[in-house]
């Protein structure tokens, strides 16, 4: 069933990524779906796998083009066409899902709207207690302080924009703007490469793991790798933000999964519909239910006075949420966050969901850190047995920056392995770009300096041994510059070098010419002259010893 | 003076060592593409009279000395540890080598361009009240020519040596020098000089006690570059007097000759542009050098 709710825009599509970024998708974003609950508006452009998990019968999906209804179009699913601002005001959805953005989701038709009064059109269809997965473009992340300016693409006849005053600058801002909002976070993610297809999802809480950070830093290295030209190179820049503690702040774009907190008792509707049923017909089946465990508190409170008055579940939840909200105070409601934890999870990274504690991830630091760290201590010696162990071992294939080095030296890989010296190569590269080539007293040069990397762990290797580079599909204008700087330097250098053994060859010259004047003076002196004679005897005897030798062997 | 790149590169051989731990022919180390520090030194690792060109790799023996280098304007230092240290790590002591004994003891020694001016009949009588056994004084070559200085320890009962001519200019080079230190260093139980010197650390490495004492005499017109004696005896107070901690003296000898910081043979050759193994088509005819 389609409707068209009018400011819709014919012929065309955001799904097919035409008109600008593609639509949001991929296996990261999928796995914060399940925390959706009830009837569900899905707003803004969404890929159509993306929701194919979600129930046909929930779903309200608005598009703004035409031509995006087909492809969201399924049994039972309401597709709504048009601009947000023409959604009737009703407070009817239990979950509404922007995770694009507030940037897509008004038509060409549409008046222009701020950030701010696009959330609340949002806001104003979500139910009490409702929550929404919203998803922001950071606009100081590292995709944009890298970026070189790029023309507006056909979707961008309003430009999103940090002089914004309404638009929440800087991830802190975001999350107190939507708690002022009447919304409370119960998950925010720091959101890596880009809002359209996250590869990264990392927690506030997996972020807090510090003892993680390698395996963050590699993540996020991995997740950024450019594929256009730059004005640095995002990898370092991303994981310089990971130490520093601003990952979250530099991420590209966050996702917050937040529970509307303006009426606690009324915090959870669908879940509660779902455990009034459920305790309902337990305290039928059984009224010792009372002994359910403390910390699955719902269904006991649920229980409890529900038996004596039959089917009143209502009151039972009433007071279990009114305790759980007791020690955050009434403006802080707890009980709509519950669930959001265990739905999800703390992290998305190499296509993978982690959950804390174990989370899975290898602790420590990268390899390429490691090393880095003893380069600019000028701690050769540690970096000799760093390399050695790395590329004596199985992970000696995998890029230094995707192995983490736990806590008694045992090498973790992060990524499949591949060609050892490419690896190397690699790290040299690294190390150039880094700024660390001045610690070898070689031109910086990737295969020179594999070289003498191979060499600090005792392998004979020439440059021309190393394997050649993979051509780059993207270049750093810093990079460039650095490039342009050393070469220059290095030129110099050259030329300096050119003249020193001119002059060297010059003064070398001028001394084989005064021993070969010696040496023609003293053959004019009568010892000379001897030993001429007698070595011009000698030769003549040798010749003629060797003729005879010849003649006697031809006989 | 005028002075070339490389030249002191062979001074005591010490291109000669590199190249045998390189696995390269020590009868002619090939051309090392860079400055190598020849001495323990209190600057920058470079002797005062080397003209520099940009660009060549400076190679000296301690992390100490590159931070000093650097912050006075040099670039590509690279700590690759003292010859004295590779050589040590190449001839480790044999098991059972005859008893040490004895006390060898370097006077400060001039050098070609300068002589010493000091009072040796003093020095020898602080000697004689500090050594307990046998005195081998070490003289430099220059003063070993020289009869009346020699004579002069020699009536005192010294038994008088000298290592040798350290050899310039690609002339008269003595690639046996610091074998023949060594096995002298092995035969004494210390090593002392009335200056804290390369002679005092080597000895320390070869596992000699060291002391310094004694009138550090003078060199004529001697400039007190980076703070000269006065600040040698401040900054390395722990290696002056008749009788120091051994353990601190190691540590600092260890650090001072980079022999904590030694380059595995690949390594070396590449940085010094050396060639590697197999573009020397007779390197298994490389052996040591007969001496």
């Amino acid at each position: 069933m389609t409707t068209l709710i009018g400011g819709e825009m014919l012929a065309w599509s955001d799904l097919d990524g035409s008109h600008g970024r593609p639509p949001a998708s991929g296996a990261a974003l999928r796995s914060l779906l399940s925390s959706s609950r009830g009837r569900t508006l899905v707003v803004g452009p969404h890929a159509p796998e993306l929701l194919e998990s979600l129930p046909a019968s929930q779903l309200t999906v608005l598009v703004r083009g035409d031509s995006d209804v087909p492809a969201v179009s399924r049994d039972g699913v309401t597709v709504l066409c048009g601009s947000l601002e023409k959604l009737a005001a009703e407070p009817v959805y239990d979950t509404v899902i922007a995770l694009d953005g507030l940037d897509r989701l008004l038509s060409a038709e549409a008046e222009p709207h701020s950030w701010n009064e696009t959330l609340a059109l949002l806001l104003a269809v979500l139910a009490p207690g409702g929550r929404l997965l919203l998803g922001v473009r950071n606009l100081f992340g590292v995709d944009r302080l890298v970026a070189l300016p790029t023309a507006p693409t056909d979707a961008e006849w309003e430009v999103p924009d940090d002089h914004d005053p309404d638009r929440p600058a800087g991830h802190a801002r975001l999350l107190a703007h939507l708690t002022a909002s009447g919304l409370r976070a119960a998950r925010d993610y720091a959101v890596y490469p880009s809002l359209s297809s996250p590869t990264l999802l990392l927690s506030r809480e997996i972020l807090a793991e510090l003892t993680l950070s390698g395996a963050l830093e590699a993540a996020v290295a991995a997740a950024v790798q450019p594929t256009t030209d730059a004005l640095a190179d995002p990898a370092r820049l991303a994981t310089r933000a990971v130490r520093n503690g601003l990952a979250a702040e530099l991420a590209p774009a966050w996702i917050v999964i937040a529970d509307r907190a303006d009426r606690a008792d009324r915090a959870d509707r669908a879940d509660r519909a779902d455990r009034a049923d459920r305790a309902d017909r337990t305290a039928r089946a059984a009224p010792a239910v009372h002994a359910a465990p403390a910390n699955h508190a719902a269904p006991a409170n649920h229980a409890a006075p529900a038996a004596p008055g039959g089917a009143v579940a209502g009151t039972g939840l009433v007071a279990m949420t009114a305790r759980a909200a007791a020690p955050a105070g009434p403006s802080e409601p707890v009980g709509p966050g519950e669930g959001v934890a265990a739905a999800t999870p703390d992290a998305f990274i190499n296509g993978q969901e982690a959950r804390l504690p174990a989370s899975g991830l290898p602790r420590g630091r990268t390899l390429e850190d490691h090393l880095l760290a003893a380069a600019q201590r000028r701690d050769l010696p540690t970096m000799r047995e760093l390399l050695t162990a790395w590329q004596s071992a199985p992970a000696a294939g995998v890029p230094a920056g995707q192995v983490v080095v736990g806590q008694n030296g045992d090498l973790t890989a992060l990524a499949s392995p591949g060609e050892p010296l490419a690896a190397l190569r690699t790290f040299a590269a690294e190390a150039i770009a880094g700024g660390y080539a001045h610690l070898w007293p070689i031109p910086a040069d990737e295969a020179e300096l594999t070289a003498v990397l191979a060499g600090m762990t005792g392998r004979e290797l020439e440059p021309d041994e190393v394997p050649p580079a993979v051509a780059p599909t993207a270049h750093a204008v810093g990079d460039l510059l650095a490039a342009r700087d050393r070469l220059t330097r290095e030129l110099a250098e050259a030329k300096a070098k050119h003249e020193w053994y001119e002059q060297m060859l010059l003064r070398r010259e001028a001394e084989l010419k005064r021993v070969r004047q010696l040496n023609a003076l003293l053959s004019a002196t009568v010892p000379g002259r001897a030993a001429t004679t007698l070595v011009g005897g000698l030769r003549a005897g040798k010749r003629a010893v060797r003729s005879v030798v010849r003649r006697t062997r031809g006989s | 003076m005028e002075c070339l790149v490389h030249h002191a590169n062979h001074y005591y051989g010490h291109s000669h060592v590199l190249a045998r731990y390189c696995g390269l022919d020590d009868t002619d180390p090939p051309r090392l593409h860079g400055y190598l520090q020849h001495g323990w030194n209190i600057g920058d690792g470079m002797a005062p009279d080397h003209e520099y060109v940009p660009g060549v790799p400076k190679f000296v023996w301690s992390e100490r000395v590159r931070r000093r280098a650097w912050s006075l304007g040099r670039r590509e230092v690279y700590v690759v540890g003292s010859p004295w240290a590779y050589l040590v790590a190449m001839e480790p002591e044999p098991a059972g080598a005859p008893e040490r004994a004895g006390t060898l003891f370097y006077p400060f020694h001039g050098w070609e361009g300068q002589h010493i001016i000091g009072n040796h009949e003093g020095l020898i009588d602080e000697i004689k009240a500090t050594e307990e056994g046998p005195v081998t004084v070490c003289l430099y070559w220059q003063e070993f020519r020289d009869k009346r200085v020699r004579a002069t320890y020699e009536r005192a009962g010294f038994r008088v040596i000298s290592h040798g001519y350290r050899g310039g200019w690609w002339k008269d080079l003595d690639p046996g020098f610091l074998y023949r230190q060594l096995a002298e260093q092995r035969r004494h139980s210390r090593v002392a000089s009335n200056r804290l010197s390369s002679a005092i650390m080597y000895g320390t490495l070869a596992g000699c006690e060291p002391a310094v004492y004694g009138d550090p005499m003078q060199l004529e017109r001697e400039k007190s570059a980076f703070g000269g004696q006065a600040r040698i005896v401040r900054e390395w107070a722990d290696l002056h007097g008749p009788k120091l901690d051994l353990t601190v003296a190691r540590r600092i000898a260890t650090a001072e000759l980079g022999a904590d910081r030694l380059l595995p043979p690949a390594e070396l050759r590449r940085v010094l542009g050396w060639p590697s193994l197999r573009e020397d088509p007779d390197f298994e005819l490389t052996g040591v050098l007969t001496r």
